[in-house]
């Protein structure tokens, strides 16, 4: 009798010692708890793929989320012809396939189903789930935060001293974010801009968002990136940012200048000395033609002679 | 550039007469300079966004740049008229290349929209506007014969510059931001400097003249030339006045499409793209008609008054048809009508200014050509204002392009009202009411034209102006 208690005696303790150690973990300050207090909403997706007579079909699901949730996914398959009774499925996350998640299918109703819950709690949640059955039908389901659509693709240039904003919108048909970061990349990884006077200007709406960097400078070139932060993740966009100094427009700016310059001065020396050539031929005709005829006829006349003498 | 279109052209010029030889290069020079001052000012709506985004502010605020520099250049063309008549053309156009270049260089260094009205608009339209009357009058009064073909491949200059400047400013814009694109454009637009040097004045024109007759400058004297360089006696003739009516009346309906043909194809339920590709067909064709019209004017079957009004004609009930041929749904019926717009446009505007001589008398035309412009700007003004206007009220652009399209038929008939109109051949252009000595009076290109029987398309005298 005594060696029935025993055991029950030392299960005891042992679950004392790990209540203990459940205690100390919770009076730690830490950011999730293990197991969430509040249950999860459920998300429920379900997709049926209808099967043909070809292999490697695939379909692909957007599915946006905003807060933590407990998705569940069903994937439904039509079969091809071969409707074999059983087969293989199993869940991959972002193409590596989820442990303990191969299952035996059953043909039911002409059809292969396959149910997963997945718990979205972060950001290392998201990405891109899919069912597969065998080799032969893929359902994706790309879970993701709402992402910024309109990515301006050219940098922005701007000058040294100048000032240069930039902004960044989420489209008003999704979610709107709870608040907005800008990030700078620093080499190795990207650093949060915080508002500075005479530096930074951050002001946002709910959906937009416009970063002003006064007084710059060439160190200030390089991406840089808005995130709109959702309670699961922050989807960001990024903008590239140029700073030049006023000499690089400067230099076709002067060698226009000096092409104007040289046309000008080579247009009136001709001029000067067609007119001196003019003034020469003219003084060798009979002064009566020139009380007689304007003098603007007589040089048309030499003109015309001098353009065909003349060799450019 | 020039030098070697002189080179090819002299000889082909010497051999026709009055026509030719130094007007080709003065030609080209137009081609430049009007590329630079209109070609420049329809491409700025690429600044138009950069603007909006680097100053925050409405793109009603940002729109009113460009319409600065156009009225600027309208309101100064008299003044640049004036100052030609009263100085040297060349340096006034060699004055207003300058400015038009300065005003753009200042702008690229704006800190503010005030700035840019300043600078793009006022600076920059006073050079364009000492720039583009000048150098028209100046071409047209070295071709006598192939006047009209002259403006015609001149003008075409802004249609072709358009399409070659948009994808360039765009470029400079994408690699220097406004502020450089800005400061190169004002290098470029230095190189009107260059085209007014070609132009050659032999004498002064009327300064002298005025200065022996009237030794001592008193207000009553100063008052008085100041109105003869400005020409503005022409406002008290019939025909200069009718003749300016229905220009402008042209000018209230011919910018409608411009403004409003792709928003109205985009409300026929045609594609961004596919509306876009209307505007780029009617600009081709706009090109070709300038040119085409004007070598058909000149083998001078008919009277240029009556083509003008021919064209303007069609030109209205094109736009009239605008609408409706997008209401049916087709494309096709768009793409051809637009085209056919297009060109009748193009036909109509070479033309409107070879008309001038005709109605004025070659020596007035510089200033003619001043007024001209000033008074039709206002119709610029009122045209776009009221088409969006009557858009709005109607909710479509049917309204629009009909009014637009009846403006022009007006602006016909007013034509017909002018003297001689039924004629078969041109009227002697009045003599100008001169108060100096008439031998001196003249500006040296066009006084061959006077001395000469009144219709000038018997040119036969060598022409002074090479």
């Amino acid at each position: 009798m005594a060696a029935s208690w025993k055991p029950l005696l030392f299960q005891i303790l042992l679950m004392l010692v790990s209540c203990r150690h459940i205690n100390t973990k919770k009076s730690a300050p830490t950011p999730t708890p293990p197991v969430p207090i509040t249950p999860l909403p459920t998300k429920m997706r379900s997709v049926v793929l209808k099967g043909s007579s070809h292999t490697g079909e695939h379909q692909a699901e957007r599915i946006e989320l905003l807060n933590p949730v407990k998705l569940s996914l069903e994937c439904t398959w039509t079969g091809n012809q071969t409707k074999a009774p059983n087969i293989t499925g199993y869940w991959t996350k972002d193409e590596i396939e989820i442990q303990d998640s191969r299952l035996t299918v059953s043909l039911e109703n002409e059809q292969y189903n396959l149910r997963r819950v997945f718990s979205i709690n972060s950001e290392e949640n998201l990405g891109n789930y899919s069912c597969l059955f065998g080799n032969e039908a893929k359902i994706d389901f790309i879970v993701a935060a709402p992402h910024i659509k309109d990515v301006r693709d050219k940098p922005i240039v701007s000058y040294v001293g100048d000032s240069v904003v930039m902004t960044c919108k989420m489209e008003e048909t999704q979610p709107m974010p709870t608040s907005w970061n800008w990030y700078k990349d620093n080499g190795t990884d990207k650093e949060q801009i915080f508002a500075a006077p005479q530096r930074y200007e951050i002001t946002s709406t709910k959906w937009k968002t416009r970063l002003q960097v006064i007084n710059l400078t060439e160190a200030d070139s390089g991406p840089y990136y808005c995130g709109a932060v959702y309670a699961i993740s922050t989807s960001m966009s990024h903008v590239e940012l140029k700073v030049i100094t006023f000499m690089e427009p400067l230099k076709p700016f002067i060698s226009i200048l000096i092409e104007v310059v040289v046309l000008v001065t080579a247009i009136l020396i001709y001029e000067r000395n067609r007119s001196r050539k003019n003034d020469e031929e003219e003084s060798g005709t009979n002064a009566d033609q020139n009380k007689k005829l304007p003098q603007g006829e007589d040089s048309g006349e030499e003109e015309s002679s001098s353009m065909r003498k003349r060799n450019v | 550039m020039s030098k070697s279109k002189q080179r090819s052209e002299s000889k082909a010029g010497e051999a026709e007469g009055p026509d030719g030889g130094w007007g080709w290069v003065l030609l080209a020079a137009m081609f430049i300079s009007t590329s630079l001052v209109f070609g420049l000012m329809r491409s700025l709506g690429i600044f138009f966004v950069e603007f909006v985004h680097y100053f925050e502010e409405s793109a009603q605020a940002i729109s009113w740049i460009s319409s600065t520099g156009l009225a600027a250049q309208q309101f100064f063309s008299p003044l640049g008229a004036a100052l030609c008549n009263a100085y040297n053309t060349r340096m006034v156009v060699m004055t207003g290349g300058f400015l038009a270049a300065l005003g753009l260089i200042l702008a690229s260094q704006a800190t503010c929209l005030v700035h840019l009205y300043l600078t793009m608009g006022l600076i920059s339209g006073l050079g364009w506007g000492l720039v583009f009357s000048p150098m028209v009058a100046t071409v047209m009064a070295n071709f006598t014969r192939r006047r009209t073909l002259a403006l015609g491949l001149g003008f075409s200059s802004i249609g072709l510059s358009s399409f070659a400047f948009n994808p360039l400013f765009q470029l400079l814009v994408e690699t220097y931001a406004w502020r450089g694109a800005l400061l190169i454009l004002g290098g470029l637009s230095l190189n009107i400097v260059p085209c007014g040097a070609l132009i050659r004045t032999q004498q002064q024109s009327k300064a002298p003249e005025k200065v022996d007759s009237q030794s001592r400058s008193s207000c009553a004297d100063v008052l008085q030339r100041v109105s003869s360089y400005l020409e503005l006696s022409l406002l008290f003739e019939r025909p200069y006045v009718t003749y300016t009516l229905g220009i402008t009346l042209f000018n209230v309906g011919y910018f409608v499409p411009y403004f409003h043909l792709v928003a109205h194809s985009r409300l026929a339920g045609f594609s961004e793209y596919q509306a876009a590709f209307v505007m780029s067909a009617a600009g081709a064709t706009d090109i070709l008609g300038r040119i085409l019209s004007g070598w058909f004017s000149d083998l001078g079957h008919f009277r240029l008054i009556h083509l003008l009004s021919v064209w303007t004609a069609l030109a209205g009930v094109f736009i009239m048809l605008l609408p409706v041929s997008s209401l049916t749904g087709s494309y096709a019926a768009l793409m051809v009508i637009s085209m056919l717009y297009g060109f009748c446009s193009g036909a109509l505007t070479s033309l409107a200014f070879a008309v001038v001589p005709k109605i004025v008398g070659v020596e007035r035309t510089m200033g003619g050509l001043g007024l001209l412009q000033l008074i039709e700007s206002g119709a610029g003004l009122l045209g776009g204002p009221l088409s969006g206007f009557l858009k709005d009220i109607t909710g479509n652009y049917v309204a629009s392009f009909m009014v637009a399209g009846s403006f022009l038929l007006l602006g016909s008939l007013t034509m017909v009202t002018l003297p001689h109109y039924f004629s078969r051949t041109d009227p002697p252009p009045p003599q100008r009411r001169s108060l100096v000595d008439k031998s001196k009076s003249l500006h040296p290109e066009l006084q061959q034209m006077k001395s000469l029987p009144s219709d000038s398309n018997n040119q036969t005298a060598q022409h002074s102006g090479r």
